[in-house]
């Protein structure tokens, strides 16, 4: 069987239901195919970069735009890449057509009225891009402290502008419950994205509000997991009804309770650009003043980090995805790290010499409300591997090209959230020095 | 479809593996995509109708479960198991074969050596009669004359588990090639990977290259067309050659203290040795999906050494003090002291999940339970026993030990 039946004379075998919904995009843009609009023909190569690589046939017409800007990406293509997002955005719409479950039953299942509550500083930075990219309608619900959209590092103007120009925002304080329920309830919405809940109070309101809510995805946290000495974690295993973030499970509980079709993604410790809490931005701060690092007790102890633009490709791949429905997914990388081994690998994606490590007894000093080190002192990690069976998801970045990527557009380019503070550092300096001499 | 299946050239762009993390030789690939060309265009139309499949969406399991499907009226195999007569590892030979047998398939157990020796005398090798009842043939011989040792029976599969070098396993091997063996599995070791920064040790991950099962998985690769390589860590269950819980039980049970090298927060993966046998059995099953593989022998779980302290304490309901010292400081070899690796070593079943659909099952708790109740059985925990490198130790931490 020849051709689509598209009319078109695109020449792409039709047999292949991805080859038709492509198909059925380029007949839709095919009109604009020649279009002198930048936007309208980058979205047809796009469509039309979909379905020559479904088919590996040659495409009757070459495409307009040169090959090497948008070349069969290597392995490690990358969605957003640190030589610019606008690159960036075709390798990720041939994500888009790869046969992997949930992104093509998106294009199957058309737009969506997509709400973020948050995604002004970090993960939802990422995410409205993507969903915007796939066509969503997107709206940002923050209380507009921080500007709505901002230009990421590496990210074209007219990418930029093209986002400004579609996305939204609903301004509120998502603690005044009322409000939420009666701006939301006012304007309906398919799916919600919450990146920043932190009870289960201020879901309620939200879940009150759109009773034919299609879909409610939930950023939630490993930390939720009782401490074992079996790891990895695995969505299975025991919760802690203690831990810090109870919030989340009472949330996740909640979901499953009001029989709303939910998602819940369990991230360890998230990085990259723009990253506010300060991960990578620690070991960066010691590395670029030539400062040692100070390691609490073994170094050995093991934990793992998952770069936000893989946890944002997880929240999209699990949109009105059946397999996703009332499950739970830990998404991070997937190989963890020692605490040594992330001190090495940070100087490593900076181009830092290898740094010297000071091990430290954390008992022997009294640090006060400061933090000395940024991770739990304990081993903290997670399976990813459901995730990886059930939605085909798969890390992009391993750690060393992640930390790049995360210096290369932010810490490198002078960009940081945190002031560098050095208080805890010299307490543990001087004391080992004292002890040395 | 035969005609999507002649456009192989874009399956290299459906998958991710970066090139780098590929082991050499390039064959060694943990996904089968080289050798299975037609499976990333099966999977392409397969995966789009999800209704259909049990799993979603990664090719390899697509072709697996296709595989499966085909090979579910498998025939019997005839299987022949080359094993070891010592260590660690003899127990994976003993519960494969029993698992073969009840199975229905025909399985012949050559263990290497003389059936009169000494190291006859100790499990699983005094136990061999569990091997004969269930209709499996047990013989003894050296490797290297494998051919009459089996006196021209011919095998579809063979299993080496007894090779550390290369000297030992080429000529069986050898000779299974020329006798027409379709399948060749073979027991290595996790032991094998370099250390890293960055657990777990993953099918594909930098090997060491003077280790002698290196040298053995390289001339396997080379030599047979279906292969499979297991690399396993530690294993726990009744029969085993070698002491593993044992070492804990031993000190717990005499109100000892437990001396653990370094911190204790070191990983480590002790698997129940039923869950090494099912893997190995999902191979011979489905080996076409099996095949050019290398899989992680493993449980999918890793537990500190502190932690296993604590559970065997917990399935002996005895209280434990653990005790951590520096092996230089006290000067002794730790490899003495201790029965694992003074290090994080943990590698994870990935290709085995992927590929094979292979399940875990070692439940530590559970399992070490149900050791704990054998130890006590054969009156281990009576027997007198001397601890003289863990007084040096003790001794040297001054720590008291109850008489």
């Amino acid at each position: 069987m020849r051709g689509c039946g598209c009319n078109q004379g695109c020449g792409v075998d039709g047999r292949c239901l991805i080859l038709i919904v492509c198909c059925k995009t380029l007949e839709m843009t095919n009109k604009t195919y020649h279009s002198t609009k930048p936007k309208e023909k980058a979205k047809a190569w796009q469509s039309w970069w979909c379905c020559s690589q479904q088919s590996s046939l040659s495409s009757p017409s070459s495409p307009p735009l040169s090959p090497t800007s948008m070349a069969p990406s290597s392995p490690k293509s990358r969605q957003f890449t640190s030589s610019g997002l606008d690159r960036g955005s075709l390798s990720y719409k041939r994500k888009v057509c790869h046969p992997k479950g949930a992104l093509h039953v998106v294009a199957a299942s058309g737009t969506k009225k997509t709400l973020i509550m948050g995604g002004t500083r970090f993960i939802g930075v990422f995410l409205s891009r993507l969903l915007v990219k796939e066509g969503h309608q997107v709206t940002l619900f923050t209380r507009g402290k921080a500007p709505v959209t901002q230009q990421l590092p590496g990210e074209s103007d007219s990418d930029y502008s093209d986002f400004k120009s579609e996305i939204l925002h609903l301004k509120g304080d998502r603690q005044d419950f009322e409000f939420v329920k009666s701006s939301l309830s006012a304007e309906g919405y398919d799916v919600v994205y919450d990146i920043n809940g932190r009870e289960a109070a201020e879901v309620e309101p939200i879940l009150d509000a759109l009773p034919n809510l299609e879909q409610f995805i939930y950023c939630s946290s490993a930390g939720v997991y009782l401490k074992s000495d079996i790891l990895p974690h695995c969505e299975v295993d025991a919760v802690d009804p203690k831990s810090r973030h109870k919030g989340k499970l009472n949330t996740e509980s909640l979901l499953e309770a009001r029989g709303v079709n939910w998602t819940s993604l369990r991230p360890v410790y998230i990085y990259g650009p723009l990253n506010y809490n300060p991960v990578e931005e620690w070991f960066f701060h010691r590395l670029k003043a030539g400062r040692p690092i100070p390691i609490p007790n073994s170094g050995v102890q093991i934990t793992q980090l998952g770069h936000v633009k893989d946890l944002a490709t997880a929240f999209v791949q699990v949109l009105g995805n059946e397999k996703a429905s009332k499950q739970v997914f830990n998404i991070s990388g997937e190989k963890y790290v020692t605490f040594d081994g992330l001190a090495k690998a940070c100087a490593k994606a900076g181009g830092f010499p290898e740094p010297e490590i000071i091990h430290y007894n954390p008992k022997e000093f009294d640090f006060g409300k400061k933090k000395a080190f940024p991770f739990r002192d304990q081993h903290f990690f997670a399976s990813v591997e459901k995730a990886k069976h059930v939605l085909g998801w798969k890390p992009e970045f391993d750690l060393v090209e992640g930390l790049a990527d995360s210096y290369n557009l932010d810490f490198g380019r002078g960009t940081y959230r945190k002031e560098a503070d050095f208080t805890t550092d010299d307490m543990i300096l001087n004391k080992s020095f004292a002890l040395q001499s | 479809m035969a005609a999507l299946a002649s456009s192989s050239s874009s399956s290299s762009l459906l998958f991710t593996t970066p090139p780098s993390k590929l082991p050499s030789p390039s064959s060694l690939c943990p996904f089968p995509r080289l050798s299975l060309p037609i499976s990333s265009f099966l999977s392409s139309p397969l995966s789009i109708s999800p209704s259909s499949l049990p799993y979603p969406t990664t090719s390899t399991r697509c072709f697996a479960s296709f595989t499966v499907r085909a090979a579910a009226a498998a025939d019997k195999k005839k299987v022949l198991i080359v094993n070891t007569n010592s260590g660690g590892h003899a127990v994976i030979g003993f519960y494969f074969a029993k698992e073969l047998l009840g199975s229905g398939h025909e399985v012949t157990v050559m263990t290497v050596g003389d059936e009169g020796s000494d190291k006859m005398k100790k499990p699983p090798f005094n136990r061999l009669s569990e091997i004969t009842s269930a209709g499996g043939k047990t013989l003894w011989g050296d490797p290297a004359n494998v051919g009459n040792v089996v006196a021209g029976t011919s095998f579809d599969v063979v299993l080496d588990n007894n090779g550390k070098d290369l000297d030992t396993v080429r000529p069986v091997v050898d000779w299974a090639k020329s006798s027409g063996v379709k399948q060749l599995l073979f027991i290595s070791s996790a032991g094998i990977y370099k250390p890293t920064d960055e657990p777990p040790h993953v099918e594909g991950d930098v090997v060491k290259a003077d280790a002698g099962h290196v040298g053995v998985e390289k001339y396997i690769a080379e030599v047979f067309i279906s292969w499979a390589i297991f690399r396993p860590q530690y294993m726990i269950g009744s029969g085993n050659n070698k002491d593993c819980e044992e070492w804990f039980f031993d000190r717990i049970v005499r109100n000892r203290p437990v001396p653990i090298p370094g911190s204790g927060m070191q990983l480590t993966n002790i698997a129940h040795v039923r869950d090494l046998s099912s893997m190995l059995t999902l191979a011979v099953e489905k080996p076409e999906a099996a095949s050019s593989n290398i899989f992680n022998c493993v449980s999918d779980h890793a537990v500190t050494l502190d932690g296993m302290a604590r559970l065997c304490a917990e399935a002996a309901g005895l209280p434990v003090e653990i005790v951590h010292y520096d092996p230089k400081a006290v000067g002794i070899d730790a490899k003495k002291a201790f029965p694992f690796r003074n290090m994080h070593f943990y590698a994870e079943p990935r290709a085995a999940k992927d590929i094979l659909g292979w399940e875990g099952t070692t439940n530590l708790p559970e399992d070490l339970k149900e050791r704990f109740e054998e130890y006590v059985k054969v009156g281990r925990d009576k027997k007198p026993m001397k601890f003289e490198i863990d007084d040096k130790i003790l001794e040297a931490l001054k720590v008291p030990v109850a008489v």
